[in-house]
């Protein structure tokens, strides 16, 4: 899809001047005594934290963004604040369509759930409906190649079975915008080549957002990328510019933060 | 309320998996499996038949039936409360993944508790024959008093699964509370055994008039008056229209505390 034409259209996601504020509480007050031991001693023991400091950017149909940035520049809230996870303290967030992450996969499995309940139940987590999963249920099974371990419960699942089930289910969301944190690294060499082709065949019709910190697989395969730094968006670019910023940054050193 | 109503719609494929999921994951390591279902409240019963009426000599027919028939309704309300109180806590790594609307897991904890009172009503039925008991026509009146039951303990659900997040004592308090309120209201015994002078603090229970019904249709083969059932029912609907209230007010912020 060609850039003009989806300049014309509405954005797909927009932030405008997004804000993202944290308590943090060093040492939470996780029970009334501790609640009122603090409140008796009139001690705050938190201070507040500017995840996002104001971050504007629009996204378009047919763009896949990196998102890069050194641990802690706000990569992750940004995408949490997409997905709906989290309320922004302030500013302007605009999604229009379904959005679907591939952040930690299999995050609402049931070990003690066979494989094929969990399809259902993770399908539904993520906003499928009964219907919806039941048509899809046999693809799923096809991609993950689970084998006859799809009667058998979750618990007894190697890891990577897990994560393949995890992507599969997620896969079939057919979203607008895909969500994507770092999950590259599923399973064996042939089963990324299959999760790559897949990513690649979404790439031309919808949007994909991807946080990663490896420069090169954003390189290979994004358009544009954004270059986040302590909450501040420092840079918005074709990818080899931004890599380019983000390598500098890594060299220099990290300063003591708030 | 309308916002409630229309979550109940979108997620109710959502609650009922996540209410199923609940029983299964309940009964499936246990070798009698289901059979829990009946032969807890049925042990239960035993137990304090045999303490109330053997031992303590309390003068009433049929005590079995008459502690049977609130003693049901009070399990679907406890339990409701203890699973709820854990729901959002339990899945708060779900919930800091995808966005899931947070109503649900109250919900879900409050509708396998009300599936479970039904299979409860096993052991009742099969009970009333043997001890020749008559099965009244009454029993047609029993959705009244389970819906002015099932909303108040909706109501608690939303409140107790939001305030566990910010203070974890309250699932601990709950048990306490639990207990307590159980032998204040009237269930292994009726309000008419207490001594006039402290019947006005009886009448502060919302138990007395939630369990009425029930005891009133099973035991003695009675309709309550209107006003006893508009009140079980006004009971219900204060009660959810409150803890839903609160539970609203906080649940954009739940995230950042699970």
């Amino acid at each position: 899809m060609s850039k003009d034409q989806s300049a014309l259209g509405a954005a797909r996601l927009r932030f405008e001047n997004v804000v993202q504020r944290f308590r943090v509480i060093q040492e939470r007050p996780d029970t009334l005594r501790e609640v009122f031991t603090r409140v008796f001693h009139h001690s705050s023991h938190y201070h507040d934290f500017e995840a996002l400091k104001g971050i504007s950017f629009e996204i378009f149909d047919g763009e896949m963004v990196g998102i890069v940035g050194r641990n802690g520049s706000g990569k992750s809230t940004t995408l949490k604040i997409i997905a709906g996870v989290y309320c922004p303290t302030s500013g302007v967030v605009n999604v229009s369509g379904k959005v679907a992450a591939l952040i930690e996969l299999g995050a609402g499995f049931h070990p003690d759930l066979t494989g094929r309940e969990n399809i259902v139940l993770n399908g539904l987590l993520i906003g499928l409906s009964k219907r919806e999963i039941r048509a899809c249920e046999e693809r799923i099974l096809d991609f993950a190649e689970l084998g006859e371990f799809i009667d058998s419960p979750i618990k007894q699942y190697s890891s990577g079975m897990i994560l393949r089930l995890g992507f599969s289910i997620a896969m079939e969301v057919d979203p607008d915008i895909l969500l994507i944190d770092e999950i590259l690294a599923v399973g064996d060499a042939a089963f990324q080549q299959k999760c790559l082709a897949r990513i690649d065949d979404f790439r031309r019709r919808k949007t994909i957002i991807y946080v990663s910190h490896s420069t090169a697989s954003v390189r290979q395969l994004c358009n544009r990328a954004l270059l986040l730094d302590r909450g501040v968006l420092v840079a918005d670019g074709c990818p080899d510019d931004v890599m380019a910023r983000y390598e500098e940054l890594l060299q220099q050193p990290m300063e003591a933060r708030v | 309320m309308w916002q409630l109503i229309r979550e109940i719609q979108k997620n109710r494929e959502l609650i009922w998996a996540l209410a199923l999921k609940e029983l299964r994951v309940r009964y499936k390591r246990s070798t009698l499996g289901f059979l829990w279902a009946l032969l807890n409240p049925l042990l239960m019963m035993v137990i304090l038949t045999v303490v109330f009426s053997t031992v303590m000599r309390i003068q009433i027919d049929h005590y079995s039936v008459f502690l049977l028939s609130v003693l049901l309704p009070w399990t679907l309300f406890s339990q409701s409360l203890a699973y709820a109180a854990e729901s959002i806590v339990g899945n708060g790594e779900l919930l800091k993944k995808v966005y899931i609307a947070k109503s649900v897991f109250p919900m879900a904890a409050v509708l396998s508790n009300v599936i479970n009172f039904f299979f409860s009503l096993i052991p009742l039925l099969i009970l009333l024959p043997l001890l020749r008991f008559p099965f009244h026509w009454t029993w047609i009146y029993l959705p009244v008093p389970l819906l002015g039951l099932v909303l108040f303990s909706l109501g608690c659900s939303f409140f107790l699964a939001m305030a566990n997040v910010f203070f974890r004592d309250v699932a601990h308090i709950l048990q306490v509370i639990l207990s307590a309120w159980f032998y204040v209201s009237p269930i292994i015994y009726s309000v008419d055994f207490v001594p006039a002078r402290y019947r006005f603090f009886f009448r502060l229970n919302p138990m007395l008039y939630l369990l009425n019904g029930f005891r009133l249709s099973i035991y003695y083969g009675l309709l309550p008056s209107l006003q006893s059932a508009t009140a079980s029912l006004g009971v219900g609907a204060l009660g959810l229209v409150l803890g839903y209230w609160i539970f609203r007010r906080y649940q954009d912020t739940l995230v950042f505390y699970v």
